[in-house]
């Protein structure tokens, strides 16, 4: 098992479109990354530069401390797993996983103990004389998965492996893939654009758009302390809600000042947008962070604003309502018992310690 | 309901009709092959008289003059090899064409494709002046490599397209799992690109077995003609033997025939390479 390290690392195909631009990223020895972003951000480009499938335009990848960009793919000790797990059609289950041990000339016995034992950890030993046609999706992402583990490689790299894989079988084999990990104790680069999977899966998360690295962190910084408003958007169902808003100075502080709502901000985020006072923000917050106010905690006329109820969508656990205020609309994930009936009009109240603050220029967080 | 059905008979019967009007002849030489001269002097299709015989076959595998057994020898000596020596090149540069980048490919690609495009009758002059240089006239070997030349083309055509039917993640995963180019294309792609390479085969078989016209500028000793050369040759300068021409006709074809029927199955699966994408 090993570290990977990316620097500076950049793909430019064909001279002309910049498929991947200064990424740099440790993974760490034993670490489950997961590289997410919406398709054609690089992610995909970036996983298949580490497996040794696309050159390197620029900067340095290395697997365990050594530099990789030359090394052909089999000599990185690295194993992959596809989307459309690319098994070889005209072996068995068997062949299709002892091909690489096979290659690599391991004796007889110790590959049949390597496939039997892999087998038996992904629960697919009576298939093993099967050719990849007579099995189903979800057996096939199996013998994919074995075909990788039984190589016992340094790195393993995951490319959607769950994409083709219908809803309920996709969660449970992202239950498995996360036991898994932690028996075989790997380094593991994973690739998809399902946040859920992400951060279900990830000790670690890349977020990519168009090539670039916008935040790496766990899925807990990923989801409550987003870099920019790409982060902030892509992670979370439904997505964060952004305002355009004014910080203005008013009665005991700064306040929020919105087309149809002011709120005002807690303590200790008036000292980070001291230089923000009369210009231009934009306002995010989640919509479980917006209550119907006959379930809230503490309101008071600082947090509480009066929208009218647009859309009420009831999910069993919660309900999600559609909420217009002045010029904008606002979704909120509320407590089910709520009474809310669409064109009625309502009040509702933000959890202001959790808010986010964005520059709309540059679009990072200021909070 | 009704309505359908009475549609269905009516396009089976057409099928039925168009499928006899299609094996006709080929019913009309069998007829003739199989029966006495006299039986048939009056049309194949009177069956007062019946008898089967095999006297044409055998008269024309040992025709004092053009025997067919040696023909067949012949047309398969340059057949095979006619065959495979194609079949290898093109099913390699095809996949170079389907797989790799290199500079000028479109433009290769495109000359390709126009020499299918080349009548035979337009390349015989040059080709026999070239076969002469080199001393290859009257020689297997010169009609080999030109059929070989001939067959390159559209296999690699056909080929390049049958392979990128293939997903590239499966080479890129041989590759993972520590195989060569070499070993990617021997122990993944071949086994693959079998249907396509059957089907090739196949073509390029039938097309070299039943050819006239290059055998006919590049092979003229007696006893090295071909099969095919060899039928005209039955055909007396006073007398006609139609039985023994049609056993000949039958005897050329059983072997591009039989081919077709052992490899029909991935003949069929083959196809998908001349659609182009």
């Amino acid at each position: 098992m090993a570290q990977v390290l990316l620097e500076n690392v950049t793909k430019i195909y064909d001279n002309k479109v910049v498929a991947v631009k200064d990424a740099n990223l440790v993974v760490e020895d034993k670490e489950f990354v997961v590289l997410l972003g919406p398709s054609g951000c690089g992610k995909t480009t970036t996983l298949r530069m580490i497996a040794g499938l696309e050159e390197i335009t620029k900067g340095t990848i290395k697997i365990d401390g050594r530099v990789v960009n030359d090394v052909e793919p089999k000599d990185r000790d690295i194993a992959m797993v596809f989307q459309n797990y690319a098994l070889y059609p005209h072996m068995t289950v068997y062949q299709n996983m002892a091909f690489g041990l096979k290659l690599r000339k391991y004796p007889k016995d110790e590959i049949d103990r390597r496939v039997k034992e892999a087998a038996k950890i992904l629960g697919i030993e009576e298939l093993l004389d099967r050719k990849p046609k007579q099995l189903s999706g979800g057996q096939r992402q199996r013998v994919a998965v074995g075909r990788a583990i039984v190589r016992n490689p340094k790195v393993f790299l995951f490319d959607e492996p769950l994409s083709n894989l219908d809803a309920k079988l996709r969660v449970q084999m992202r239950a498995e893939l996360k036991k898994l990990h932690s028996r075989l104790q790997a380094t593991i680069v994973y690739v998809t654009h399902d946040q859920v999977e992400a951060m279900t899966m990830a000790d670690k998360i890349v977020i990519m758009k168009d090539g670039v690295i916008q935040q790496i962190g766990d899925p807990h910084q990923i989801y409550n302390k987003p870099a920019n408003i790409f982060v902030a958007g892509f992670i979370g169902s439904p997505a964060m809600n952004f305002i355009k808003a004014k910080i203005v100075r008013g009665e005991g502080g700064l306040w929020v000042q919105a087309s149809g709502f002011k709120v005002k901000l807690v303590k200790e985020h008036e000292d980070l947008l001291a230089n923000y006072v009369d210009k231009d923000v934009i306002f995010g917050i989640r919509p479980e962070n917006v209550f119907d106010k006959v379930f809230a905690l503490a309101p008071s006329s600082e947090n509480t604003i009066s929208a009218q109820v647009d859309i009420v969508e009831p999910l069993g656990n919660a309900t999600i309502l559609h909420l217009r205020s002045g010029e904008d609309s606002i979704v909120a994930s509320v407590d089910p018992r709520t009474k809310a009936k669409e064109g009625m009009e309502m009040d509702v109240v933000f959890d202001m310690s959790t808010i986010h603050i964005f520059d709309p220029e540059t679009e990072k967080a200021i909070i | 309901m009704m309505k359908r059905k009475i549609l269905r008979y009516i396009r089976i019967a057409t099928m039925w009709l168009v499928a006899l009007i299609w094996i006709l002849p080929f019913v009309g030489v069998f007829m003739t092959a199989i029966r006495p001269m006299e039986e048939i002097l009056d049309g194949w299709w009177n069956f007062e008289k019946f008898n089967l015989t095999f006297e044409n076959f055998s008269k024309a595998l040992t025709h004092p003059t053009a025997s067919l057994a040696q023909g067949t020898k012949n047309s398969l000596i340059v057949a095979i090899p006619a065959t495979v020596i194609p079949l290898l090149i093109a099913t390699m540069a095809g996949y170079g064409f389907s797989r790799y980048k290199f500079p000028s490919k479109k433009l290769t690609f495109i000359l390709i494709i126009i020499t299918l495009a080349l009548p035979q009758q337009m390349i015989a002059v040059p080709v026999f002046q070239l076969l002469n240089a080199f001393g290859l006239v009257d020689r297997y070997l010169g009609l080999i490599l030109i059929h070989s030349a001939w067959g390159i083309p559209w296999i690699t055509f056909f080929m390049r397209n049958f392979f990128s039917t293939i997903p590239a993640n499966i080479e890129e995963a041989a590759r993972i799992d520590g195989a060569s180019d070499f070993l990617v294309f021997f122990r993944i792609i071949f086994p693959l690109a079998l249907p396509g390479i059957a089907s090739a085969a196949a073509l390029q078989f039938t097309w070299v077995w039943s050819d006239f016209f290059l055998a006919l500028i590049s092979v003229y000793s007696p006893e090295k003609l071909l099969a095919t050369q060899r039928i005209p040759l039955m055909r007396g300068v006073y007398h006609v033997d139609w039985g023994l021409l049609a056993a000949g006709a039958i005897l050329v074809l059983v072997v591009p025939l039989t081919v077709y029927v052992i490899l029909q199955k991935q003949y069929v699966k083959g196809m998908v390479g001349w659609s182009l994408k």
